[in-house]
């Protein structure tokens, strides 16, 4: 770890955290995003590949174009009551409207790349355009071009891993199989295929994946005080 | 009078369907993410949230309807069909906010800080997607609409109903919040398969 690393954990551990959008501060687990698609449709390796692919090409393009776009409706910091119903509906329509503009490029390269077996994805595919994962933006203060661009990809290397562990374990559950190779001799839980069972098992792995983020920041925490303190006592000795 | 009992018969039936057998959260996880933030959020209003959505379903549901019928013929209708029933969801949504906005309503502020959350929301959508799936009239379209928004309101109240309940300090630190709540309602989801099977249209 570095000393700056250590100094920011330190200084805020909060922001810290809050910054990483892949395992510490996960869009699905810590912020509970984009639900509808892992619960339904995420039942097979294959399937959370097709979505992953999806939401990769989407999430970053349309969170930038809608950047762009709603610049024409800023909300600032701390919006008072009266420009909340000003700006709100109008950049709710522009975070929408961008997704769905996007997919109409987005869906050609899917359909080349899937063929007949995007169909299995069904209605959550075009429904990506409303879900908060790409449109929660809307109800917070104006980001810059850059800051969209590395949450955009940031957001979506975290849904991505965690759509592909969890299509990997419902698909091991409900099959015995990943991506198809068996794994194991029997189905240990017919019912993960289904969204009762994606309820179950996503809300077991959120479990799982907070008690780990749990450990982690204690962990990081305490290496980064180490760190300082040692740092510090060998400041002491050269000046000495 | 027989055109319009059966008329009242397959609007109510369908509303029906939408509410119990096919429910938005428990069958199709439509607008689950939503429902997740709302029963943790003591400042919104589950009944009032639930309304705007039943009478969004309700105005969507013919305007979606005219729009897929428009759209069939078309090539290219697949990818265009989110940016339509998009469009159709603004135009709803505008008419609701100029509504508000000129109106003194009661809980009028409230309401038109809801409008964007209860309009652009993956259950309004999921559900004009799946009446064009299942290719349903329009008094089926209608009946579906509002009984989904029905069904969403009686998911929020269940849900929320089970939060308060699932306070217990015997519950592990990392199952609070989201995840038993998850867990919750796959049992849920679970109990109406015990009456209906799962044969859900995707």
């Amino acid at each position: 770890m570095k000393k700056s690393t250590a100094q920011r954990i330190l200084q805020d551990p909060e922001k810290y955290a809050h910054h990483d959008r892949v395992f510490l501060n996960n869009p699905v687990v810590m912020q509970g995003m984009g639900l509808a698609p892992l619960v339904v449709i995420a039942t097979t390796g294959l399937n959370a590949g097709m979505l992953a692919v999806a939401v990769t090409l989407m999430l970053t393009p349309s969170r930038v174009l809608a950047c762009l776009v709603s610049r024409l409706f800023p909300l600032s910091e701390d919006p008072d009551k009266e420009q909340l119903q000003k700006m709100l509906l109008p950049r709710a329509l522009v975070y929408s409207l961008s997704a769905a503009v996007v997919y109409l490029a987005v869906y050609p390269i899917l359909n080349a790349l899937f063929g007949t077996n995007l169909l299995s994805l069904g209605i959550y595919l075009p429904m990506l355009v409303v879900e908060p994962l790409l449109t929660y933006r809307f109800g917070r203060v104006q980001e810059p071009l850059h800051k969209a661009v590395s949450k955009g990809v940031r957001i979506t290397v975290g849904y991505v891993l965690l759509l592909l562990v969890l299509g990997c374990v419902r698909e091991w559950l409900a099959a015995g199989t990943v991506f198809g190779t068996p794994v194991g001799r029997y189905a240990l839980l017919p019912v993960a295929r289904m969204p009762a069972g994606g309820f179950i098992v996503l809300g077991v792995l959120c479990a799982v994946w907070r008690a780990a983020v749990t450990r982690r920041r204690a962990y990081l925490e305490k290496e980064a005080r180490d760190l300082i303190s040692v740092h510090d006592q060998k400041e002491a000795e050269r000046k000495e | 009078m027989k055109d319009v009992v059966n008329t009242s018969v397959v609007f109510f039936g369908y509303a029906l369907v939408a509410i119990f057998a096919q429910n938005a959260i428990f069958t199709r996880a439509l607008g689950v993410s939503r429902l997740v933030h709302l029963v943790g959020d003591d400042r919104t209003s589950s009944w009032l949230f639930g309304m705007q959505l039943c009478i969004t379903q309700a105005l969507v549901a013919p305007l979606a309807w005219y729009a897929g019928s428009w759209m069939a013929p078309l090539p290219f209708r697949a990818p265009l069909r989110p940016l339509m029933y998009a469009l159709c969801i603004a135009v709803v949504c505008i008419a609701e906010h100029l509504v508000l906005h000129y109106t003194a309503l009661p809980w009028r502020d409230t309401l038109l800080h809801l409008v964007p959350l209860a309009g652009l929301n993956s259950c309004v959508l999921g559900t004009v997607l799946v009446e064009r799936t299942q290719s349903f009239t329009r008094v089926q379209s209608l009946g579906f609409g509002l009984g989904s928004g029905a069904g969403y309101l009686l998911a929020v109240l269940l849900v929320t109903e089970g939060r308060h309940r699932l306070r217990s300090r015997a519950i592990p630190t990392a199952f609070r919040g989201m995840p038993v709540a998850l867990v919750y309602i796959g049992i849920l989801a679970l109990a109406i398969y015990g009456f209906t099977g799962h044969s859900v249209i995707l």
